[in-house]
């Protein structure tokens, strides 16, 4: 029997729940959404006033025009187009990092707290009431893109902020935005197919790896440029921000971004709650390898995201290293440019030992993300209560942890090795002069900032639980930022001098600076001991 | 006199403002099943993780076969633990995970541990993510009985299975008993711990108030009857065993009971009832009744 309603109350009392909801989603993303709308006007600002400093008389501009000639400059940093604009050049420089930032940042928001939510059984509580589960996920979706239209409207503030013009920062921030709904939507849809925050999580970085490659293809390559049509990141280039203006190929981002949020949504409402369209197999024989010991548990839990990680870096590293001969070929034509990408903070890239060495650099980024979010795995393994059993156990969490710290060492070791394998393979192909050893070394070399992401991650897992990715990967990440931005915006040396790239060498084009590797792994290994003391004495999370 | 399978000197755990356990000193005998019970938040499961070592005590002491709570490593040798929400690992099947726990724990009966997922029909080949709450919750209970272990400390075991399972879960902690093992079950089913339990201790807001054989439970039951009639209301205020008697209309009124219901129910048949309703009161309204005080 139904209880008949007052229609107004029931509207009254729907509304109320559907606010819930959106404070509710609003609640798990704030920080990250400051972090991203602060990062998009930062760079924006800081590019826009490193134009100035970069460049500074008509003969650049031949420098430049040679520039947007090279298939190898196009693939790695996209098409350089409308160079002799600060508006022009800051898209040029921070355009693609920043759309692949907000798109990362989009798509985790997106599956941690909708299926992340869902699985973790929060959400039952939540559809038993008023609200249905479309509802939910559309909600969720609507926060997700008014973030990411947040940080679009950083980027132009930060761009007109620094004298930019706007007509050209309006189009590039309006394609930045659509690349983080893009992604936040492509996040909301993987998380109604797949049953688990991981495994959509995984789908929707994949996505986002392949519109990455449209993208650089579509660019390095001009009869494949229609490949750009496909991807979000190419369609922003389409776009050409200070050059044209052309608004066609953010209409169809925009259509092509509604009709996937409307998707997503739509698809919530033909699954069942915890289910997703793709199904698990309800049974399966059992798999005893690697159960002996936590040591080897930590391993099994290791092996599926490491051959993820390991396939995304050597795929990248595979074509930095295929480019080496057409990129060093080029800066060693031109000079001057070899010059402005030295100001830039890409020095050296004339030589392949040079070219190696810059873009190794970048592995830290990876490399330190990939042992963060281990740590930040295991943290949420104990306030999930998946570790409770295994405390029960007779043995210490010191030999939990250090099991846990040794997997993810091994890991990243192994990723910084595919690293250096793909890229000498990639120069083997194309003739190029790298040795093994220099590829491995250069590789290895940025090891140490992996080290401290590791002794920060498990400091943080000691002392501060709910902190393990933004600290653990705050000396990679952060760290990386810092570098780039002080160099490029006159900060005082000693700030630069903060971030562990700032004494990182260049290998393999010069020897491993082997006093700051050392310090850097003493500070991370008593920063590693001080988190495990802190793990052994605070209360489990369960 | 036997040594304790556990024993608590004023051990206290502070959370914020929240007093969750407030000095309770506690020895559990080897050898018995023992009752923890306690309402809703009363610092059950506190508790219990203070004893595993799980969280530390603000003030105060456990130790578990003499040995101090804080060394896990020799005391979870010779104790198996299920807790109150059993969480698994989403990609394990059920015979993976019992394999890791019988791999990283103290010792595995492994042919009894075949006999209990076989009583507590248990599908092993099914992946974590897929077993319901009472499900979850017999892989733990299988694992933990499969150890052996001399001490089997249990937080609401039974909260999901079904009567069926209740009554496999209770011959299991029999077999422990017969096997010399101590059970430690905390509960806030009146019913379970008189059904298992030798002994019980109750607690509530965080203190011990009473450590009591099973048999002085009795006592503390307490049925709530709501009674319709037609006839002149019946006078129930002298009546032995008869509480709080309101008044809750011109023809009806409620009234508890404790102990043998004949008296009340000769008292009411003179006042022609047309309706009659009884409940067993809930244990927060138990210790309401008994122990007085206000809740934390
Ligand atoms: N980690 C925690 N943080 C803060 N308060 C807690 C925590 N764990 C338990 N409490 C509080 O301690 C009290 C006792 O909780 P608990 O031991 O779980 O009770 P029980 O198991 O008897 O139901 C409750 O008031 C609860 O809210
Ligand atoms: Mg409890």
């Amino acid at each position: 029997m139904r209880a008949p309603k007052p229609a107004a109350e029931r509207t009254d009392f729907g509304r109320g729940a559907r606010l819930a909801v959106t404070a509710l989603a609003l609640r798990q993303i704030r920080r990250g959404a400051l972090i991203v709308t602060a990062v998009a006007a930062g760079m924006s600002a800081v590019a826009v006033a490193a134009h100035r400093s970069t460049v500074k008389d008509p003969a650049d501009a031949a420098a430049l025009e040679a520039l947007a000639g090279n298939p190898a400059i196009r693939t790695l940093f996209g098409e350089p187009v409308a160079l002799d604009d600060a508006g022009g050049f800051a898209v040029w420089r921070t355009g693609t990092a920043l759309a692949v930032v907000l798109g990362v940042w989009a798509l985790l928001a997106a599956t941690r707290i909708t299926r992340g939510e869902e699985d973790a059984g929060r959400w039952d509580v939540l559809l038993a009431g008023r609200v249905p589960v479309t509802t939910m996920v559309a909600r969720h979706i609507v926060v997700l893109v008014s973030v990411s239209l947040l940080a679009g409207a950083g980027a132009f503030a930060g761009l007109v902020a620094a004298g930019a013009t706007a007509g050209g920062a309006a189009v590039h921030s309006a394609g930045l935005a659509l690349c983080g709904v893009f992604f936040a939507a492509a996040g909301a849809m993987t998380a109604q197919v797949f049953a688990t925050r991981s495994s959509a999580s995984g789908a929707a970085v994949a996505v986002l790896g392949v519109s990455m490659l449209l993208k650089m293809v579509g660019d390095g390559v001009a009869a494949l440029g229609w490949l750009r049509w496909l991807s979000p990141f190419g369609l922003t280039a389409l776009a050409r921000p200070y050059d044209g203006n052309r608004l066609w190929p953010l209409v169809i981002l925009v259509v092509v971004c509604l009709a996937l949020s409307a998707g997503a949504a739509a698809a919530a409402g033909r699954r069942d709650i915890r289910g997703g369209y793709l199904r698990y197999p309800s049974g399966r024989g059992p798999r005893m390898r690697l159960l002996g010991s936590v040591q080897a548990f930590a391993v099994r839990r290791l092996v599926r995201p490491l051959a993820a990680w390991s396939a995304g870096v050597g795929a990248y590293y595979l074509l930095i290293g295929v480019l080496a001969v057409s990129m060093t070929d080029f800066l060693a034509d031109n000079p001057r440019f070899a010059d402005l990408a030295a100001q830039a903070g890409f020095a050296g890239l004339g030589t392949v030992q040079g070219y190696a060495a810059t873009l190794f650099a970048l592995l830290a980024v990876p490399a330190g993300a990939f042992v963060a979010v281990r740590l930040a795995t295991l943290a949420a393994d104990e306030s999930g209560g998946r570790l409770t059993l295994l405390f029960a156990q007779p043995l210490t969490r010191a030999r939990l942890l250090i099991g846990e710290i040794a997997a993810a060492l091994g890991g990243v070791i192994l990723i910084t090795t595919v690293a250096g394998l793909a890229t000498w393979t990639g120069t083997k192909a194309v003739g190029a002069d790298l040795d093994l050893p220099d590829a491995l070394s250069g590789a290895w070399n940025v090891l140490p900032i992996a080290l401290l992401c590791l002794g920060a991650g498990v400091l943080a897992l000691g002392w501060a639980p709910r902190a393990v990715t933004t600290l653990g990967s705050l000396p990679a990440a952060g760290g990386f930022l810092l570098k780039v931005i002080a160099d490029t915006s006159g900060w005082p040396v000693w700030v630069g001098q903060l971030s562990p790239f700032a004494h990182l060498a260049a290998v393999p084009d010069v020897p491993v600076n082997w006093p700051a590797a050392f310090l850097m792994t003493l500070v991370a290994t008593l920063a590693a001991a001080a988190g495990v003391v802190g793990y052994r004495r605070r209360d489990l999370r369960t | 006199m036997v040594s304790p399978a556990f024993r608590t000197e004023s051990l206290t755990k502070r959370y914020g403002r929240v007093l969750a356990l407030d000095g309770l000193d506690l020895s559990v005998p080897a050898g018995e099943v023992f009752g923890f019970l306690g309402p809703n938040g009363a610092g059950k499961s506190t508790t219990i993780r203070l004893l595993l070592g799980l969280a530390r005590p603000t003030a105060g002491r456990a130790s578990i076969f003499g040995t101090d709570a804080a060394d896990v490593a020799v005391t979870h040798r010779r104790l198996a633990y299920v807790p109150a929400d059993v969480a698994l690992w989403p990609q394990l099947t059920g015979a993976e995970i019992l394999e890791l726990l019988a791999r990283t724990g103290p010792g595995t009966d492994r042919s009894y541990r075949d006999d209990l997922v076989e009583r507590f029909d248990l599908d092993l080949s099914k992946p974590g993510r897929t077993y319901s709450t009472g499900n979850r919750q017999k892989v733990a209970l299988v694992a933990a009985f499969a150890t052996r272990a001399p001490l089997l400390v249990l937080d609401e075991p039974t909260s999901g299975l079904d009567p069926l399972m209740e009554l496999e879960f209770r011959r299991a902690v029999r077999e422990a008993r017969d096997n010399g093992q101590s059970v430690f079950l905390s509960s806030h089913q009146l019913a379970e711990v008189e059904a298992v339990c030798d002994k019980v201790a109750i607690l509530r807001a965080g203190r011990l108030v009473d450590v009591a054989a099973v048999t002085d439970l009795r006592r503390l039951h307490r049925t709530e009857v709501t009674v319709c009639f037609t006839g002149t209301p019946p006078d129930l205020a002298h009546v032995p065993g008869v509480q709080a008697v309101e008044m809750t209309g011109a023809t009806s009124l409620r009234f508890t009971l404790t102990g043998p219901p004949g008296p009340a129910l000769q008292e009411l048949a003179a006042a022609d009832v047309v309706s009659l309703a009884v409940r067993e009161s809930s244990l927060e309204e138990i210790f309401l009744g008994y122990y007085g005080g206000t809740q934390r």
